[in-house]
């Protein structure tokens, strides 16, 4: 009797988080599909579900071009930020040399410090380096970052020593330990670091805008806010439409590598 | 080995660097921007023909029906100009502001922006902006409304040049006021409580809201209250023995506690009311005329039943003019050219167009406000705002100088209207701390203004 009138709380409690969080998911989407006739309160559900916010979103917003863009981003940051991380937070997890700590402090230390801090001088920076309205530029903060050095390290630090000095001793150099014995055990690290970084490339706003002074090279979050910052007020339905069509391949990315967040390397030794 | 290793990487390094900063653009000026007025000397002693790159910010403007206006305004200055070309690039508008303060630490920066007077005050006291007059003949003002170009105007030098305007009217559901049997609009605030009250009763929502924004909503109604009177004098305010705008704060308290204002209205933003006007739980409220923009597309029945009636306050008081302006940064290259292209997107011509395509904006010059579409612009919902609107600019003008300490003020006037509206001080408390605060901070910013 007691854990029936637990698990019901339990359950309870379930709907009740599953309802904060995937509640207004649902009503962006109940009110994408009102039509021009009907307004975003009068009902909950549309009485004529439509799909023609999304094709007009689509053509306002000019996802088509903004995709690619957004797309390309992705598609050179994930690569690249999972190479630099994995590289440079390899010596600070296995190889001792004077001011490692300082230079691991100061990695992390850098997370600390606001974006807008430091825009000014890295919009001169890469338009000094000719990476203005380019894809290098539109990913500048998103390659080598400091949280994917430190995720990195932590994971690094997770497997035995036992294993390299193994590999060291079946002739492996530094190079091929790392490569062929370290990076894959830590592939569900590094697929957690490509979906962050998959995410936050996708949905960055602000240095995309900042850095880019060509329309063409808008990325998907900036069509979204064009739209939503209309001059004379948002159409709401659009706006819902809109949101889905941006979130939609994050939460597909999402969905179809979360089975790799879990993995250790339990067992990886014996004795 | 290690050292081997060592030198091998900082010389790497090194090499790496000096091939990523040759990647830069050869076109980008590393020197700087050089004194604009000796630019500007030059460029008018060797050629009386513009040339040029220039680079036009608008704010907010992109997709149907602008991506069209603006390809033809770009085509048909260039075609007047060879020499010159045009790139339109648009900037969501929350932004605007920092994106034009970040990009004028570089080089490669735009020549003319799409700016609000707030962000145009920030952008100036930075030394951001061109003074435009040396580029403009002596007679520009007469082409504009007088309150809108007056907008342009930071420490006596003309930055900005008015674009497209809004100014404060009032809306209304008639079908709510139908139901509750007000006939008119109110026009002080005793008709004001009187209204809401039937409304309210009638109804069961609240029926007002008291928009706030970021303070400066409150600023303006307390000079258009104060109809002419000064509430501040040399630098010290003076508003708080204004009887007309105590009974403002305490009508508003009043109403609050009877429920007649919703709760949300401590957040005090315009898209809460617009939210709320189009849910029917409010009635009556002030705003500009691109008030129903999101109504129209998200409540169309609601939109149906709105009209607009003149502001709640007469119709003599002064009304605040809300300005989109064009400026020219000082670091651009261009500045005749940019100059020439601002007055040629703001001439008589285009701005009909353009206010025409928007719907919901006024232009800022005098010649395109006689046309027909601003005197008889119909019976559409929207055509009301823009013919009330076009009836108030007759009286209205930038209510609140724009003064270095405006955003303080602005922030500790909204700070204190909610403390009064939801009854934690008194409004004569309320006032006396506000007062105390403007008064305060003028002395700190050492601005002696009047208004």
């Amino acid at each position: 009797m007691k854990m029936t009138k637990n698990k019901i709380l339990l359950y309870l409690l379930i709907i009740f988080f599953v309802f904060v969080t995937v509640g207004p998911f649902v009503f962006t989407l109940l009110m994408s599909l009102k039509g021009p006739a009907e307004g975003v309160y009068t009902n909950i559900f549309p009485r004529d579900p439509s799909l023609d916010n999304y094709f007009i979103a689509f053509r306002q917003a000019r996802f088509d071009e903004y995709l690619i863009n957004t797309v390309i981003a992705v598609l050179i940051a994930v690569p690249l930020n999972i190479l630099f991380c994995s590289l440079a937070a390899y010596p600070l997890a296995r190889m001792d040399f004077k001011g490692k700590n300082v230079i691991l402090i100061t990695i992390i230390a850098t997370m600390a410090v606001p974006f807008q801090l430091f825009m000014a001088p890295l919009f001169n920076l890469v338009g000094n380096m000719g990476l203005r309205n380019s894809y290098i530029g539109l990913i500048v903060l998103q390659v080598g970052t400091a949280f994917g050095i430190f995720l990195i390290r932590q994971s690094y630090l997770t497997i035995p020593k036992a294993l390299e000095e193994s590999a060291y001793m079946d002739g492996a150099n530094k190079f091929q330990v790392w490569f062929r014995i370290i990076l894959p055990m830590i592939k569900p690290t590094l697929i957690t670091l490509g979906i962050y970084t998959f995410t936050f490339t996708w949905g960055d706003y602000l240095w995309p805008l900042i850095n880019t002074t060509d329309n063409e090279m808008y990325t998907l979050s900036i069509g979204l806010a064009q739209l939503s910052q209309s001059f004379d007020g948002s159409n709401i339905k659009l706006i819902s439409a809109a949101s889905l069509l941006t979130t939609i391949p994050s939460l597909a990315i999402f969905i179809w590598l979360q089975k790799y967040f879990v993995g250790t390397t339990k067992g990886a030794v014996k004795g | 080995m290690t050292k081997s290793f060592r030198n091998k990487f900082l010389f790497s390094s090194a090499l790496l660097s000096i091939l990523l900063t040759g990647c830069g653009d050869d076109n980008v000026d590393n020197e700087g921007t050089g004194d604009v007025s000796e630019d500007a000397e030059s460029d008018t002693e060797e050629s009386s023909e513009l040339s040029g790159e220039i680079t036009f910010w608008t704010a907010s403007l992109s997709g149907d029906p602008f991506d069209g206006y603006f390809e033809e305004i770009k085509s048909d200055f260039e075609t007047m100009h060879p020499d010159v070309t045009v790139n339109i690039q648009d900037t969501p508008q929350n932004e605007m502001e920092q994106r034009v303060l970040t990009s004028l630490t570089g080089s490669d920066a735009m020549d003319v922006i799409n700016l609000n007077p707030h962000y145009m005050a920030n952008i100036a006291s930075q030394g951001g902006l061109l003074n435009m007059e040396e580029y403009l003949d002596d007679d520009i003002g007469s082409r504009f409304v007088e309150g809108a170009f007056e907008a342009g105007y930071y420490n006596d030098e003309l930055l900005a040049l008015p674009w497209y305007l809004t100014t404060t009217v009032s809306w209304y559901n008639s079908d709510h006021f139908e139901m509750a049997g007000v006939e008119n609009v109110p026009s002080n605030m005793q008709e004001l409580y009187e209204a809401s009250s039937a409304i309210t009763e009638e109804t069961g929502n609240p029926s007002f809201f008291q928009i706030i924004n970021d303070g400066n909503t409150i600023m303006e109604k307390m000079v258009t209250i104060a109809n002419g009177e000064n509430i501040v004098e040399n630098g010290e305010a003076v508003f708080q023995d204004n009887a007309d705008i105590l009974e403002f704060f305490d009508t508003v308290q009043t109403m609050y506690s009877e429920g007649l204002i919703s709760q949300q209205n401590a957040e005090g933003s315009i898209g809460a009311a617009q939210e709320l006007f189009m849910n029917e739980n409010l009635s009556l409220v002030e705003g500009g005329i691109t008030f129903l923009g999101p109504v129209e597309s998200g409540a169309p029945s609601v939109y149906e039943a709105a009209k607009a009636g003149l502001p709640l306050n007469g119709d003599d008081a002064p009304m605040n003019i809300a300005v989109m302006n064009l400026a020219v940064p000082t670091n651009t290259e261009y500045p005749e050219t940019a100059v020439a292209f601002a007055e040629f997107v703001l001439n008589a011509e285009n701005q009909l167009e353009f206010a025409e395509l928007a719907g919901t904006v006024l232009p800022s010059t005098v010649e395109s406000l006689e046309d027909d579409y601003f005197t008889d612009p119909g019976d559409s919902p929207k055509a009301s705002g823009m013919q009330q609107g076009a009836q108030a600019l007759e009286r209205a003008r930038v209510l609140i100088p724009l003064t270095e300490n405006n955003f303080e003020l602005r922030e500790v006037t909204k700070n204190t209207f909610v403390e009064v509206m939801i009854g934690d001080i008194s409004a004569e408390e309320g006032l006396n701390q506000l007062a105390e605060e403007w008064t305060k901070s003028f002395s700190n910013s050492d601005i002696d203004v009047s208004f």
